[in-house]
């Protein structure tokens, strides 16, 4: 049982990851706008903005 | 007497000869044998393409077809003050590599077409860098070379496409953030919850002290710290809430009420007590710990706090949408002469203005040169626009019809008598009681009974010598902890706020659903709300030739009636002409308050009042003696048309009522409701327009102010002791301090833009069968808020009996709570409280509902 000592914290490390992850999208404003994304994949020329 | 079938123009009827688009749905104008596939503009017919290139023909099942219809031309009058200085400074921000960005509000943006071509602009417009589409918010942000190209171009370029542009006003960054903001606080806390819960299996399969002491001293303070991360990041909402609550009874304990303690009470009584234990056993080693309830309890509760703020933006957003009435800026003629463009902001009394055709006058004045007629239904609700000239007085917000005036500024900004109306809106309105939610009010009763349940279980257990009486009092604390009672309300609520704002109806807070549940009196505009809002050729007598070259003849002219005839050349005449090809017309003569007259294919052609026409013409035949006297009994205007010396036809001129008005009266009168109409315009005409729909005549009341409407709603929300349940229902900006002062204000498809911003409720579908659709499904949604209540209250009833009688456990409660919340989870999903009837336009392909672009009663 002691690899939990070490599995644990890995466990951890890995949500935290996700966890900044997840507030880096929410920083960059990837939820501001749920609906536009989705309409824009349908438009297949060449991206020319940003 | 040939009665035409009342339509505008912009309202192809399916017998029409029109198509859907393939790809939007809107309808579109075809020939005789039209194509199997017609599209209504270029972004439409290449997104189909891409669309079926793809193979994802399945889209066009699954697409919502609703929505406004194209305009083929926007409003380009206003783009001059996009380039102004006063514009730039106020509107646009200037970046560090010295381009400009701001954000607009695009008009007529619903599909994917749209957002196709708005983005395709930096490829077509020189000097732009980005521009991108928030289809849902209908917002378009732009970042632009102002050396290279001026905001105008970017203007005058959505323009062609019908796209009508407006600066952002609101400061959408601070809500923005605020969603963000709880967001975070979600995600960090229901990855707590889930790792709590995941160390809670193991404490619960059987880890104990005994087996592995290391392993189980170690999750535990793991929990712990993991907890603490959530109660102060997750948990501190809630305590401040809570705190906010209590802070002013304990300032002047006399003004205790139980409704004034809020469910952050009882919430944050739970987590701070099951904490507080949990801390002390992971410390002490021995004791139960309820950390992974807590944890899972401050996720949910943020989840459901994030639905109802993301709810309540939708409408919010769509009420920011709303331009302002009076212009940004002004033309200021200076001594010297020259006009030049000012904020509206820096005019002062005795400032002289420039106001050009079609232009809105942008303060109060006195006009000092010209002749004009000015259109102030945007003030008075009057839809008849007024002739002027110089020395008359003028108020902001009025449209200039005719030619262009100088006005000499007498009050500007809040002073200008729509400032006033705007004020009071904004103003915080002390009579209107803010609304209780049903939960809070259940919440100081919640409170004493929990206090008091967990000192009746500690007090009995305790004088029973249990040692396990603070635990058992604990596990009272945390199992009531009403999760459930405090998602109840803004769940149900959210939800059916979710379903109105798809079926067009959007309500900016859920206060709203709750009065409108109960109402003791509706009170309806008459102008825009009642009635169509828009002068129309109600009835027509007579020689159908004779009425189309008077049609032509109005073309001349600027007046309502004219317009009445213009949208009946377009919409509804026998033969449709183009501009170009209408017959040639000399010597055309307008008499003020009279009519018109010229010659028209080589025929001398009057138009106007028949007393006028009695003059030239002589006394009007029986047959339309008889129709001139039925449309003045109806509150019509008779128009006689008089050509060569004869009459040959009569129409009546009117603001036709819309369909559903009398339905909408009979529901409300059903429901127990008192139906009263008011309106700006003439008693006469408000007491027939009345009788038609069926309100009674004492129930009726004209000539009233929009000053006199605020009082008068008021006075109705205060007749009753304790105060009455009065809803508004308007769309003009008069009606707009009316709206605010009723406890619910309603404002409907079409309304001024100050209108929305005022109401609580606002429409985009067309007509008043919103409305109905509104009345129905508050009530749903007032029945789902009251199942979920009851079942929580059930939930803590026998959680608070199992918890004193010490059946509680961590596990126990583990389950239970989230068992509780997800029972009132489904209840609020599976409501359909404005889904029922016939769906809207979505499942009616070709049909869309008109959205007249009308902005003043």
């Amino acid at each position: 049982m002691e690899v939990l000592y070490l599995l644990i914290p890995l466990a951890l490390l890995i949500v935290s990851g996700a966890v900044g992850a997840f507030i880096w999208a929410v920083n960059s404003g990837q939820f501001d706008d749920t609906e536009s994304p989705a309409v824009r994949v349908l438009m297949d020329e060449d991206e020319s903005q940003e | 007497m040939n009665q035409p079938e009342h339509r505008s123009p912009d309202r192809p009827e399916p017998g029409d000869a029109t198509k859907p688009c393939a790809h939007c749905g809107l309808p579109v104008a075809v020939s005789e044998d039209p194509p199997e596939e017609v599209f209504c503009c270029v972004g439409c017919q290449s997104v189909y393409h891409a669309i079926q290139d793809a193979g994802l023909d399945s889209f066009y099942e699954l697409q919502d077809r609703g929505g406004e219809a194209a305009r083929a031309d926007a409003d380009v009058s206003h783009l001059d003050e996009l380039d102004s200085e006063a514009f730039q400074e106020r509107h646009t921000t200037l970046r560090d590599d010295g381009r400009r960005e701001a954000d607009f509000h695009l008009e007529g943006v619903h599909c994917a077409g749209c957002v196709w071509i708005v983005e395709q602009m930096p490829d077509f417009v020189e000097g732009v860098d980005v521009a991108r589409l928030n289809l849902g918010r209908a917002r378009l942000h732009v970042v632009w070379d102002p050396e290279s190209t001026a905001l105008s171009q970017i203007g005058e370029w959505l323009a062609q496409f019908g796209y009508a542009a407006h600066p952002a006003r609101s400061d959408g960054h601070s809500r923005n953030e605020a969603g963000r903001d709880l967001l975070r606080r979600m995600g960090v806390t229901w990855a707590i919850a889930a790792n709590v819960m995941l160390l809670a299996f193991a404490l619960y399969s059987g880890l104990g002290p005994d087996a592995e002491a290391g392993l189980f001293h170690a999750f535990r303070y793991l929990s712990f710290g993991l907890a603490t991360i959530s109660v102060i990041y997750g948990g501190s909402l809630f305590f401040r809430r809570a705190w906010a609550s209590i802070r002013p009874l304990l300032a002047d304990p006399s003004s205790f009420q139980p409704s004034r303690l809020s469910i952050d009470i009882p919430i944050s009584l739970g987590i701070i007590g099951g904490y507080t234990q949990s801390t002390v056993a992971t410390v002490t080693g021995a004791g139960e710990i309820w950390f992974d309830s807590i944890t899972v309890l401050i996720a949910a509760l943020l989840t459901a706090r994030w639905l109802q703020i993301r709810g309540r933006r939708i409408a919010g957003d769509a009420a920011d949408r709303l331009l302002s009435v009076i212009p940004t800026t002004a033309r200021h003629v200076a001594p010297s002469g020259r006009t030049v463009s000012v904020p509206t902001d820096a005019l002062e009394p005795g400032s002289v203005v420039e106001v050009r055709t079609g232009e809105v006058i942008p303060a109060d004045g006195r006009i000092l040169e010209g002749h004009s007629a000015v259109h102030r239904g945007v003030l008075t609700g009057e839809s008849r626009p007024e002739s002027v000239q110089a020395g008359d007085r003028v108020h902001a917000g009025a449209k200039n019809s005719g030619d262009t005036l100088r006005v000499e500024v007498t009050a500007a900004g809040d002073a200008s008598r729509i400032g006033q109306l705007l004020n009071w809106i904004d103003e915080r309105d002390a009579q209107k009681a803010p609304v209780v939610e049903l939960a809070d009010r259940i919440a100081g009763i919640f409170v004493l009974v929990i206090l008091l349940g967990a000192a009746l279980t500690w007090g009995g257990w305790a004088l029973s010598g249990s040692p396990e009486a603070v635990r058992h009092a604990v596990a009272l604390l945390v199992v009531s902890c009403p999760c459930a009672l405090g998602m109840a309300t803004p769940l149900a609520m959210t939800m059916g706020v979710g379903q109105a704002a798809r079926r067009g109806i959007y309500i900016k807070h859920e206060g709203a659903l709750q009065q409108l549940e109960q109402l003791d009196e509706v009170i309806l505009d008459k102008t825009g709300t009642v009635t169509e809002g828009d002068m129309e050729i109600v009835s027509l007598t007579g020689d159908l030739e004779a009425v189309q070259a008077a049609a032509f003849l109005e073309t001349a002219s600027a007046h309502p009636i004219a317009q009445a005839f213009e949208r009946w050349l377009v919409g509804d005449a026998p033969d449709r002409v183009e501009p170009a090809s209408r017959p040639p017309m000399t010597s055309v003569e307008e008499v003020a308050g009279c009519g018109i007259s010229g010659v028209v294919d080589e025929r001398h052609i009057s138009v106007g009042r028949p007393e006028w026409l009695v003059d030239t013409a002589g006394s009007p035949p029986q047959r339309f003696r008889r129709a001139i006297d039925a449309g003045l009994r109806d509150a019509q205007t008779p128009v006689g048309i008089v050509v060569d010396g004869d009459w040959q036809a009569v129409c009546t001129v009117g603001d036709p009522i819309r369909g559903e008005s009398t339905l909408l009266v009979e529901r409300l009168r059903d429901a127990g409701v008192e139906v009263t109409l008011l309106s700006g315009d003439h008693t006469d005409v408000v007491t027939s327009v009345a009788a038609e729909i069926g309100i009674s005549e004492t129930s009726a009341f004209g000539d009233v102010s929009p000053e006199d409407k605020r009082a008068f709603v008021r006075d109705r929300v205060e007749a009753g002791a304790g105060g009455r349940r009065v809803a508004m229902i308007g769309d003009g900006v008069n009606d707009a301090a009316a709206l605010k002062a009723a406890s619910v204000g309603i404002a409907v498809d079409g309304s001024a833009n100050a209108s929305m911003v005022a109401a609580d409720v606002f429409t985009t579908r067309g007509g008043l069968r919103p409305l109905i659709d509104l009345m129905k499904g508050s009530a749903g949604v007032m029945h789902v808020v009251r199942r979920n209540i009851g079942m929580s209250i059930a939930y803590n009833g026998v959680g608070i009996s199992a918890a004193a009688a010490g059946f509680v456990t961590p596990l126990v409660a583990a389950v239970a709570m989230p068992l509780s919340s997800l029972a009132v989870v489904i209840s609020s999903i599976i409501q359909n409280s404005f889904e029922e009837g016939p769906q809207p336009t979505a499942s009616q392909p070709g049909r869309v509902e008109p959205r007249a672009a009308r902005n003043s009663a």
